[in-house]
């Protein structure tokens, strides 16, 4: 009977996958949100937005800006990335390949606005930071979700991918 | 493998947070996006704005008889000034051309409403910009048209150009002082008149050229093309309809502080091309006394109160024509004055400090005039009412009074306006410093019936339209007389250091 035990041994600790699990949701939350909330809000663009930008790649984001054709693809791509990302990291769901896709997402913002001291604008920003900023972060944090996953066992990965009796996920 | 109960309790664990974020967040979303919208109408307490509505009217060259016109004064202005009737410089032309491709620019000029005009005559006393008026009246660049007009005919002198039969209508851009006599005599010989601004260079001139008008009944536009910009039409909505309370005070400025902005441009332009030989002196100075030929009182003839009007002529006019477009003041009462010459030395008797009061007794209000040659912060004109301020150029910022009744109720957060209009511009089309501030003054394009379009253009397509019977000028005589009138009093209160009085049943001013 013992190996039909349901109780799989994760090599997480109690706390450890609450922690985890929180972490998941609450970046999922954030994601999904910031992504709802551009597709109810009218016409949203993030013209503006990259029109400012800043930094090395300063002059790739504004011709990214005022090309209508591009900036369609890239408005599109975020809002739904943010959403699909957000939902999936959220529940659980592919959350290996969503949290890599949020790294590049959060990449994107991180590089188009980066803390470097020079020629930083703070109109997209409260607070005070200088190379690490809450984008790194959460860039970061999604890392940690990466190399400490805890979809297997509280998401919906769980009934997709097989699980070996120590709660290791088998890839 | 089995799906055991508490498996798929841990696996779905999300989902009931999910559930819960699904109810709040679209509501959540909702209430931010509200927040952002601001409804100007309801801070107002009105049901809409109507200027803001305005539609722009229909072309009436293309059934209308074809206007001939010829210009006197090819200077700056002037050239503008045919470039709106789709005139341009084969050097302006080829300035916007790079590799066979046309500037944006250009284009828009090609694209710009066809008048049905034709250029027939040009008149400068100063050979390069007559040479050059020439040249451009042969090029008319509207679509539609061929490049290759018959040049205009040159005149020595504008009484050479009224008299040839040659003209149906006239544009005076010459400096001041030869402006009213001009269109005195080209209106007794039956042409329209498009009168640069300020529109006379004294009281005197104003009273004969009203006198002209009113009697010849031709179509007189003066160039104050504020007029057409949509700020100051909704501005003059804003107070028609009381949102401002009882106005106290009009404040007005001019802040210069380079050589150009001093109106020293001896050096400008093409300037330094000018000489005794390629300059008619005398036709240029007209009936004034004779000098001895001077090029800074040819090329800097702002500065010099026989030909130009200082800063009260020459800014001034242009705010207080904006006001009045808001607020109808008319003619003061009473004008004093006060300020000097301390800084530009070299050219003429313009002061460089300069300050007036214009005393309105019957709208219980009074107009202030402050004018600076060493400062050169942008001081936008302001109207204040007992409800509410209005800073007014091209974009408006109406801040509601700290102890205003109409919007006591309204609470805004600290750096917000009670209302705030912008015109809707491609920011990427005014470049350079210089042309960000001429178009902070009303100057530049405005945006009305869904389109950016040049004021100075729509000024002009105004006159044009209603010489032919469609519409009338916004800056007609009346207005102008009432520019000329005001601004005079002012340079009059500061020459003779005391209080001038306008004795409106004479048409005259008492002088202490």
């Amino acid at each position: 009977m013992m190996a039909h035990n349901n109780i799989f041994k994760s090599g997480y600790s109690n706390w450890q996958i609450i922690a985890l699990t929180v972490l998941r949701v609450l970046i999922g939350w954030h994601f999904l949100y910031e992504g709802l909330y551009k597709v109810i809000s009218p016409a949203w663009s993030s013209r503006s937005y990259l029109e400012s930008s800043t930094g090395p790649f300063a002059t790739v984001f504004r011709s990214l800006a005022e090309t209508d054709a591009l900036l369609q693809v890239a408005d599109f791509l975020n809002i739904w990335g943010l959403v699909l990302i957000g939902f999936c990291l959220f529940i659980g769901l592919f959350s290996k390949i969503s949290a890599y896709l949020g790294m590049i997402l959060l990449f994107f913002y991180y590089i188009s606005f980066p803390p470097f001291g020079d020629s930083y604008s703070f109109a997209y920003v409260d607070g005070n930071y200088w190379i690490v900023n809450r984008n790194l972060i959460e860039i970061v944090s999604l890392f940690i979700l990466i190399v400490f996953p805890s979809s297997h066992i509280t998401g919906l990965d769980r009934f997709i991918f097989k699980t070996n009796r120590t709660g290791s996920k088998i890839d | 493998m089995k799906l055991h109960r508490r498996d798929f309790l841990k696996g779905a664990v999300a989902i009931p947070f999910l559930g819960a974020f699904a109810l709040g967040a679209e509501k959540n979303i909702r209430k931010q996006v509200e927040a952002n919208i601001i409804d100007y109408n309801a801070r107002l307490k009105i049901d809409k704005l109507n200027a803001p509505y305005e539609k722009l009217t229909a072309p009436t060259g293309k059934d209308g008889k074809k206007i001939r016109v010829g210009l006197v004064g090819n200077g700056w202005q002037g050239e503008k000034l045919l470039q709106k009737l789709g005139y341009l410089h084969p050097d302006e032309i080829e300035k916007h051309t790079k590799n066979g491709v046309e500037s944006q620019w250009l284009q828009d000029v090609r694209a710009q409403e066809n008048f049905n005009v034709e250029v027939t005559g040009i008149c400068d006393v100063f050979d390069v910009h007559s040479e050059r008026g020439i040249e451009i009246s042969k090029n008319c660049v509207l679509s539609g048209t061929n490049n290759n007009n018959n040049p205009a005919k040159f005149y020595e002198s504008y009484r050479d150009m009224i008299r040839d039969n040659n003209l149906d209508a006239i544009i005076i851009a010459t400096p001041d002082f030869t402006h009213a006599p001009i269109a005195i005599d080209a209106a007794n010989a039956g042409l329209h008149v498009y009168i640069e601004k300020p529109m006379a260079h004294s009281i005197d001139d104003a009273v004969e050229l009203k006198k002209t008008i009113k009697k010849t009944g031709v179509v007189l536009q003066v160039g104050h093309q504020n007029r057409q910009q949509m700020s100051y039409k909704i501005s003059r909505e804003i107070y028609q309809r009381g949102l401002l309370g009882d106005v106290t005070q009009v404040e007005t400025f001019t802040n210069r502080n380079t050589l150009f902005g001093a109106w020293i441009r001896d050096d400008a332009f093409d300037h330094k091309l000018g000489n005794k030989d390629n300059i008619n002196w005398e036709e240029y100075l007209y009936n004034r006394p004779w000098e001895e030929f001077d090029i800074k009182r040819f090329f800097s003839w702002q500065r010099y109160s026989e030909y130009g009007t200082w800063s009260a002529g020459n800014d001034f006019a242009h705010w207080y024509d904006c006001v009045n477009q808001i607020l109808d003041l008319g003619i003061p009462e009473s004008v004093v004055a006060i300020g000097g010459q301390y800084h530009y030395k070299t050219h003429g008797d313009m002061p460089d400090v300069f300050n007036a009061v214009f005393n309105y007794p019957d709208r219980g209000l009074s107009m202030t005039y402050d004018a600076t040659l060493k400062n050169g912060n942008f001081r936008q004109s302001r109207i204040l009412g007992s409800e509410a301020n209005l800073d007014i150029d091209s974009a408006i910022r109406m801040s509601k009074d700290r102890n205003s009744q109409l919007y006591k109720d309204i609470r805004l957060p600290s750096d917000d306006h009670l209302y705030y209009y912008e015109p809707q511009m491609d920011i990427d089309a005014i470049s350079t410093a210089t042309s960000r501030a001429y178009f902070r003054g009303g100057y530049g394009p405005t945006y009305i019936d869904g389109r950016i379009i040049d004021v100075t253009f729509l000024q002009v397509k105004e006159w044009i339209d209603a010489i032919r019977g469609v519409g009338q000028p916004s800056c007609d005589i009346d207005k102008g007389f009432e520019e000329s009138v005001t601004f005079n009093m002012a340079n009059l209160a500061y020459v003779h250091k005391k209080n001038v009085t306008w004795d409106s049943v004479n048409e005259r001013v008492i002088i202490g």
